[in-house]
Parts: structure tokens; C-alpha cells; sequence
């Protein structure tokens, strides 16, 4: 039983849907540029969707009492549910997935709280990540199977993951999956406090590169069985064949030096697809632009490929580190990259690592 | 086992038992009572290394996040990364992981009330494809800021926020250590007609309401309580054999992982128990249930 992608949905720095995203990708169009929509650390880089809550409130026709998270979760997972109408004999589903949940709001909360002023305790209503998920289920009539996960970097992908096996084995018939995470002083703030946030423009997998810049968005896929499409008429724009997840288990943030996670993850992902490792076209890497990042990624790539390793680019420079949403938004320009026979520039790319020699595709 | 009441405290383990000393002092409360719980049950399981680790948590680590909100908020220039790094979710995961060096599927549910049981969920379907043995379970842990958010949003509970964590290793077969079966879990966001729900719930699964032995029912809203109460007894529950089992647990987003624990020591307790129903109404939007079956029957 195969798991069909047939619809996609993008929300990031560099377009509000999924035809803009591509033609920021065709066009070598980054998104990123000085922080604009909150107020502290003005100039800093970073992948701001260019809209503001204001505005996105009155385009997706929603109250104001919801997080940017639910905001930009909701445009993104519209477009790829594209209207389909409900259907009782069809068992729907969501997945989203987030690491800061509500937290664009509980921030402002809380510098009032400590500010001693009049803090609006109602903004904390949406702090809960299960709560940026409810609110694009409600917006989409999705009852039932509506979950969130919540891993950090890999959320996304995860969230892709789930939802797949959810379909093998027959409890969902459709499901809306993907991630979403706003641009918040939390995370800006502790990605500074990691020392690994880059003042200048990201580099992935450069001999120079410093850090990330962390962007913001949502990636949503729209997965569906025989028997949904049966009844959707969706077209079908790729399949989900192989997945993993492992741990790398070596230390809270940095990834180990043996690649050890990665490398397993890949090798269970292909091998569970049965394809053989010649037959990967191309690779879109996580590529974050910090040292430790994209070294451990590399070596893995090695393990996995070894002298033989696939075209591949980070698209980091484009959107910037978008956390949970990375590996949705990543899914939905690798299907992109599939309908259209696209590899995307590694932009930024002029010296290889010293350790492993790496050249992503840079054209 | 007594009730909770506002001279309750936390009960907690001697934690060096099972964290080694420089890492416990770093670690926040809900770091500490999860990565004790897996660690215990595991050894209970006599088991070194799961094949995979699934977490649920409601609200995360709030602790850590409190702290770094305090922190770059009120500090300036550079900031310590600790509290950062320990706020997010898929830590309490980790930190398991790391501790006992586990390179398998790792994963953190959050869908408030109903985290554990999509937890549960997840850890059903690993074990009908590849995996034997799962270390599930779920934490939330309690800030006295919430105690604030609950007056001055004038909710109205019936028990005590506090903090919880439950472990549990879950097999694909029945081994001689079984302390019960799974037969159903439900999670049903966006709930409409929990009455139906429940009973369409018994019905996949083959069992009637006369059949269950005891009920363990969490609800703060008192219209959903009376609703499932009456939906229960209607069908043939008796009233004594529904517990309340917050007033036990405290109100935590994953106490429904508290009552299934409490499920598993009842079948010890009382040998003739055969079904017990963990009913989890602490959302009014939320439905879950979880089936658990005697291994003596």
C-alpha cells in the first residue's frame, strides 16, 4: 500500500505559497534580510515571512486571539488541503509539529509581567503547542486524530513520518502533515546564547561558516491512500517510500562527530524504501550553517555515500533555519524538485570543509 | 493511598539512585522524575536498552523556559544557554536517550490532555512493525506561576495543579513481567458527542459496559462530568466502580498516564478485575480512553 503526496503547502521568507517559493528557488531570490516585526534586536538576519499578524488575520479570515505559529500554520496547510470537502466514510487526520508553540505571544506576556504592568494573561490561552495545532484543525473541520510533535529540528520530517505509518496501517485515510514555527525572542535569543548564531549571511557546509540564521514558516503535505483518492480525485505528485528516526544520543545539542543518528536514520530511510543508494538523485540537506551541524552531516553523508555522494544543497540561505518547520517546508522543495527536474543552489558556498571536501551543487 | 490535599507534596525517589550527581543538579524537575521513571521501569522490565523511546508531555519543561524567559528578558549581554537548551519539549526524550545510550526511534508527542495517549498510539503502531519493546510514558511538571495563570483566568478546578511522571515498557509479546494488556486507545480532538464516542470506542473493541470493572475518570468541566457519568451508569456502570482518579494525581495535562498506572496496580490489588476503562476528560474538547486488560484472565 503506497502513501501518496497530493497536495503541498508553503508559507516562508521567501514566498507565501508554494509558486512564489519556487520562483524565489529558480530565481536565486534569498529571503533573507535585517528582522523587521519585533522590536528588539532590529537588524539582526534573519528569514522573516514579510507579513505581518495584522495582515495575516485578515487574509485567512480568523479572530485575533491566535499565535503567529497558528497563523502561518494555517496559510500553509490550507493551500495544500485546498478546499477538499470532508468525507464521512474517510478517516482525517492532522499532524503538525512546532518547538515554540505560542510562545510569540507568551513572550510579550511575560515582559509585561516582569515590567509590572497590566500583563494580558489571555495571550498564555495559546502557549501550548497542541494548541497551534488545534487551532488549523478547527479552521479546516478536522475532528479526531489531530496530534503535534515536537523534536526540535527534526519535527517536520517526523511529523511526515507519522503520518505515513499512520496510513499503512489503515487508521487514517488522509492526513495533513508538516510544521510551523514563528520567528520569537525566545529562540533568537538562545540561539545567541549557543554562540552559533551567524551576524552575517549562513553558509552550509563552507570551510568558513560560523552559524545559522533562523527564519521563519510552515510546510504542509497533504498524504492520502487508494481509497481517499478514490473519492478526492487528487492527483498524485509523489509518494513517501522510506522514512526513519534515530537517535544520535551523543550530547542535548550538538550532533556527534561520527555522524552517528544521521547516518543511521539515512541508511534505515533507503534501505525501508528498497531503492538502492545509486538511485538518490538528489539530497536536501539540513545544512543549518553551524560548524558542528554541517561537519556531522557531512561525515554521515560520507558513511552512508562514500566516495559517491548524491548532488546535494542546503536551502538554509533561502529561508533561513526555520526549526520544527525545516523538514516540511524541505519535503514539500524536494517534491517541488521532483515535478519540475530542479536542483537548488547552495548559495553562499565558495570553500569545501577541510575534513571531509564536500562540494554541494552551487548552480 | 490517599487522597491529595493542600498538605500534599510531591513524592520523589532519592534521584542519585539513578542520576549521577553532576548532571541531576542541572537537571529541572520534570527532567528528574522522567528520567528516573524510564530508568525504574526498565530495570523492572529487566531491560537495557528499548527499541525505542516515546514521550507525551502537555506543557514541556516549564521550569527551564520560565528561566530563560527571565533570563534574556532581564539580562544583558551574553546569556547562559542552559536554561534554553533544557526548555524545549523532545529534552525530557533526550535526556533519556542520552542517559542510557539509545540510538532508536526517539519522539515527543504534545496535544495537551491527550499527549500520553498519542504517545500510546505511536508506541502501537512501532510494535506492529518492527520493534519489541518501547519505553512510553509521560511527564508535566508544576511552576507556582500556574497557580497565578489559574486566578487570574478564574478557572475553576476541582484538585490541585501538580507535576507527574509515568514510565512504562510496552512489548509486542506477553512476557512473564506482563502487568497488563493494552486493548484500545483513543485520542479524539475537537470532540462533539462524547456519549457516542465512548460507546462506538466499547463497541470496536467488542466489550460492554457491564464488563468493566472499574472506571478511572478524569473531568474539570462539571457538564462533561455529569454527561459521562450518566452515559456510564446508564449503561450498566455502577457508581462505585468509577474513580476519580485527579483526586488522587493532581491536575497535570498527562495524568491519564498516572491512571494507567494506577490501573496496573488495581489488577494487582484485586485479582479479579478483568477491564478497567481509563476515561480522560480533563479537556472538555478531548477524549481519550484506554482499554487495559488483566494478564491473569
Amino acid at each position: 500500500m503506497s502513501v501518496r503526496i497530493t497536495g503541498i503547502g508553503l508559507v516562508s521568507a521567501i514566498g507565501l505559497n508554494c509558486q512564489a517559493n519556487l520562483l524565489s528557488l529558480r530565481t536565486g531570490k534569498a529571503g533573507i534580510a535585517p528582522l523587521r516585526n519585533l522590536s528588539d534586536r532590529e537588524g539582526l538576519l534573519v528569514g522573516e515571512v514579510k507579513l505581518r499578524n495584522e495582515e495575516l488575520v485578515s487574509r485567512l479570515n480568523v479572530t485575533d486571539h491566535i499565535s503567529r505559529t497558528s497563523l502561518l500554520g494555517l496559510m500553509a496547510a490550507r493551500e495544500a488541503w485546498n478546499d477538499m470537502p470532508h468525507h464521512s466514510s474517510l478517516k482525517a487526520g492532522i499532524i503538525s509539529s512546532t518547538s515554540v508553540g505560542g510562545m510569540d505571544r507568551s513572550e510579550i506576556f511575560y515582559r509585561d509581567y516582569l515590567n509590572q504592568g497590566n500583563p494580558d494573561y489571555g495571550l498564555l490561552l495559546t502557549h501550548d503547542s497542541g494548541n497551534t495545532t488545534e487551532r488549523i484543525a478547527a479552521a479546516l473541520g478536522i475532528t479526531g486524530y489531530i496530534n503535534t510533535l515536537s523534536t526540535a529540528c527534526s519535527s517536520g520530517v517526523n511529523a511526515m513520518m507519522l503520518g505515513a505509518r499512520l496510513l499503512q496501517q489503515g487508521k487514517l485515510d488522509r492526513v495533513l502533515v508538516g510544521g510551523v514555527d514563528a520567528l520569537t525572542r525566545f529562540t533568537i535569543n538562545g540561539f545567541r546564547s549557543l554562540m552559533i548564531y551567524d551576524e552575517a549571511w549562513c553558509r552550509p557546509f563552507d570551510e568558513t561558516r560560523t552559524g545559522l540564521n533562523l527564519g521563519e514558516g510552515a510546510g504542509f503535505l497533504l498524504l492520502e491512500n487508494e481509497k481517499s483518492i478514490a473519492i478526492s480525485g487528487n492527483k498524485t505528485l509523489c509518494y513517501v517510500n522510506g522514512y526513519a528516526n534515530a537517535a544520535d544520543a551523543y550530547h542535548q545539542t550538538a550532533s556527534s562527530p561520527d555522524g552517528k543518528g544521521a547516518t543511521l536514520a539515512i541508511e534505515q530511510a533507503i534501505s525501508r524504501s528498497g531503492l538502492g543508494k545509486d538511485q538518490i538523485s538528489y539530497i536536501n540537506a539540513h545544512g543549518t550553517g553551524t560548524k558542528n551541524n554541517d561537519l556531522s552531516e557531512s561525515v554521515a553523508l560520507k558513511n552512508i555515500f562514500g566516495d559517491n555522494v548524491p548532488k546535494f544543497s542546503s536551502t538554509k540561505p533561502f529561508t533561513g533555519h526555520t526549526l520544527a518547520a525545516a523538514g516540511a517546508i524541505e519535503a514539500v522543495f524536494s517534491v517541488l524538485s521532483i515535478q519540475h527536474n530542479l536542483i537548488y543552489p547552495n548559495l553562499n558556498f565558495q570553500t569545501p570543509i577541510e575534513e571531509t571536501g564536500l562540494i554541494p551543487v552551487t548552480e | 493511598m490517599a487522597p491529595i490535599s493542600v498538605h500534599s507534596e510531591l513524592l520523589s525517589p532519592n534521584y542519585k539512585d539513578y542520576i549521577e550527581g553532576g548532571l541531576l543538579r542541572r537537571m529541572s524537575k520534570i527532567l528528574r522524575m522522567s528520567v528516573a521513571c524510564a530508568k525504574d521501569s526498565l530495570q523492572q522490565a529487566k531491560l537495557d536498552q528499548p527499541d525505542s523511546i516515546v514521550v507525551g508531555t502537555g506543557l514541556g519543561c516549564l521550569q527551564d523556559t520560565e528561566k530563560f524567559l527571565n533570563t534574556f528578558l532581564t539580562v544583558e549581554g551574553l546569556l547562559p544557554p542552559t536554561s534554553f537548551i533544557q526548555s524545549t519539549h523532545n529534552t525530557i526524550a533526550g535526556q533519556i536517550s542520552l542517559s542510557i545510550g539509545n540510538h532508536g526511534y526517539n519522539m515527543t508527542h504534545t496535544q495537551n490532555t491527550l499527549s500520553f495517549e498519542h504517545a500510546l498510539i505511536d508506541t502501537e503502531l512501532l510494535l506492529q512493525e518492527s520493534d519489541y519493546q518501547v519505553l512510553v510514558g509521560a511527564a508535566d511538571e508544576h511552576i507556582d506561576f500556574l497557580d497565578q495563570v489559574k486566578t487570574e483566568l478564574d478557572l475553576v478546578l476541582p484538585v490541585a495543579l501538580t507535576s507527574g511522571a509515568s514510565f512504562f515498557v510496552a512489548t509486542r509479546d506477553r512476557g512473564d513481567a506482563a502487568r497488563g494488556q493494552i486493548v484500545g486507545i483513543e485520542a479524539f480532538g475537537m470532540v462533539e458527542n462524547i456519549h457516542d464516542r465512548i460507546g462506538s470506542f466499547l463497541d470496536e473493541h467488542k466489550i460492554s459496559a457491564t464488563s468493566l470493572d472499574l472506571v478511572l475518570f478524569a473531568g474539570a468541566d462539571i457538564a462533561v462530568c455529569e454527561t459521562v457519568l450518566a452515559s456510564l451508569t446508564q449503561a450498566g456502570v455502577r457508581e462505585d466502580q468509577i474513580l476519580d482518579y485527579l483526586s488522587y494525581s493532581g491536575i497535570y495535562p498527562t495524568s491519564s498516564a498516572f491512571a494507567l498506572h494506577l490501573a496496573l496496580d488495581q489488577f494487582k490489588l484485586n485479582t479479579s478485575y478483568r477491564y478497567i476503562l481509563v476515561c480522560n476528560c480533563l479537556n472538555r474538547n478531548n477524549l481519550g480512553l484506554i482499554l487495559v486488560e488483566s494478564v491473569e484472565a
